[in-house]
């Protein structure tokens, strides 16, 4: 990201669209010709109009005067606007990238611009949805599966329905229309579902868990008049077995894509690693993190313990502690810190026994500007990624652990007292 | 720890800051200035050798307020250290445009 700030001083004509490290080059990435107007909104309704230079589903390339940092809307229209927040660290002169923090549709908001992997998805999906509803009568045909095509959008894993039968329900009794003919459904709750779709005339759905606890239902039942309807049951079993899988395979990514949008500098690590990272090196000073109070305490602390060979990274390491703190307070309520040393290597060790990070906020908790779920400024991370050589973040349900390293050599950074 | 001394002239309230800026502090910081009252709010930050994100935000928490008034907030003589946060996180940049954040040397 200090790339920015170097070329803006070495390069200050080459234009930021064509480096890559502006806007992630892909598939998704757009780059509008001419470049598209439009109008930034502040909070405080002033307008700035901006040109989209780049974009795509998760951020823009803006050529704007608006201040960055800052947060802004674009109204696309009525129903559509968009809340925008400037990088700093990303772009030069006027031109900077915006993360898109949400967008705004009648139907409700969506972090991304266009769920482009859905609109992949959806093919396989529309055709299943056509073949299970094609034995309903004519007139329900399409409501049954504009019904269905909204209720699998709000699904991720559509990908892994492989199984699905359709019955018709009449008056107590069912006789399969289509799909999987010797799948075991639990009738029992199967026909409590649907004497209450046709009483109440409206669709109703649940996920029903088998008897033996093995197998997993997802039930529509579709009232077609008060006496009879149509039931389509999904097998989600391997859908929540995939769901598992899927949060593993999310965590190896972004385990890999942190370390590198980094640097190299953000590792996510494993509960063995962390231990390993907190038995290195000799103790030399520690404290907690359960009050505004202790913050200042803890700088103070450190800066008695801390070796003289460290006494230039001495507010680097102040800094990151301070942020690293304020973080447990705000997050999880409270912890404990301590400093190690090893060799020529200063080790800050925050942890908290909070909720963890989730897994869909890591990204942006740690890498995004200015993105915090708590009413702050959201850019403790930011400085650390830039102040620490290296971290190693462990999250889970039981508690955070953050591990800031600082060499006794100062990184290559760049001279900003210009 | 932070020492807080105002000194009130016509239009102008002058702030002069020693120590740190942070979760504890900012508080404080607040309630000093969070009251109307003149038009410039001047704060001198050369004795301030330390500001976290936290204390950060304060500061453009308490511009924002003193502009919402129609007045004007001055950051003054920021220590190098404390300079190049401001910087990273850009808020050097907001504060200028604002018109608040001049002398960066002492």
């Amino acid at each position: 990201m200090r790339r920015c700030y170097e070329c803006a001083q070495k390069e200050p004509a080459s234009p930021c669209v064509e480096c890559k490290d502006f806007i992630q080059q892909g598939p998704l990435r757009r780059v509008p010709s001419p470049p598209t107007r439009i109008l930034l909104e502040d909070e405080q309704g002033k307008k700035y109009p901006a040109d989209i230079l780049a974009l795509n589903t998760t951020e823009f390339g803006l050529e704007t005067e608006a201040p960055v940092p800052g947060r802004y809307v674009i109204r696309l229209q009525e129903n559509l606007w968009i809340e925008v927040a400037g990088v700093p660290l990303k772009g030069k002169n006027n031109v900077h990238v915006f993360d898109i923090l949400s967008v705004h549709r009648k139907q409700g908001t969506a972090r991304r611009l266009n769920n482009e992997v859905y609109q992949l998805l959806a093919g396989s999906t529309g055709q299943l949805v056509a073949e299970i509803s094609q034995h309903l009568p004519e007139h329900l045909q399409d409501l049954v599966r504009e019904k269905l095509l909204a209720e699998l959008e709000k699904s991720e894993l559509i990908s892994a329905i492989r199984v699905g039968k359709v019955l018709k329900y009449e008056g107590g009794r069912f006789r399969c229309l289509s799909g999987q003919a010797d799948m075991d459904l639990p009738m029992e709750e199967a026909e409590k579902l649907m004497r209450q779709a046709t009483r109440h005339a409206e669709h109703r759905r649940e996920v029903i868990i088998s008897a033996d606890g093995q197998k997993v239902f997802d039930f529509h039942g579709v009232p077609f008049d008060h006496r009879s309807g149509g039931l389509l049951a999904f097998d989600i079993t391997e859908v929540i077995e995939k769901e598992k899988k899927i949060h593993r395979q999310e965590m190896e990514a972004y385990r890999e894509a942190m370390s590198a949008v980094t640097g190299g500098r953000l590792h996510l690590v494993n509960s063995e690693e962390t231990e390993k990272l907190l038995s290195e090196g000799v103790e030399m000073a520690k404290g907690e993190a359960m009050q505004a109070h202790d913050i200042p305490k803890a700088r103070q602390v450190l800066r008695e313990s801390l070796p003289s060979i460290f006494s230039h990274r001495q507010h680097a390491i102040a800094l990151c502690l301070s942020e690293a703190q304020a973080n447990v307070l705000k997050h999880a309520g409270g912890g404990c810190w301590q400093a190690r040393q090893a060799g020529n290597l200063v080790r800050i060790i925050v942890q908290d026994r909070g909720s963890g990070i989730k897994t869909s906020e890591l990204a942006r908790a740690t890498l995004m500007q200015h993105y915090s779920t708590k009413n702050s400024m959201g850019c403790g991370f930011t400085l650390m990624l830039y102040y620490a050589d290296s971290l190693y973040l462990n999250t889970g349900p039981s508690g955070t652990t953050l591990v800031l390293d600082f060499g006794n050599v100062r990184t290559d950074r760049l001279d900003l007292e210009k | 720890m932070l020492k807080i001394e105002v000194d009130v002239d016509p239009g102008v309230r002058r702030v002069v800051l020693n120590g740190e800026l942070d979760m504890e502090t900012i508080a404080l910081l607040q309630e000093v200035v969070g009251k109307e009252g003149e038009h410039t709010l001047e704060l001198d930050l050369s004795g301030v050798s330390f500001v976290d994100s936290t204390g950060l935000k304060g500061l453009l928490d308490i511009n924002n307020n003193w502009q919402q008034k129609g007045g004007q907030l001055l950051i003054l003589h920021p220590q190098p250290d404390v300079a190049e946060v401001m910087q990273l996180v850009g808020l050097d940049k907001l504060l200028t445009q604002n018109g608040a954040l001049t002398g960066k040397k002492r």
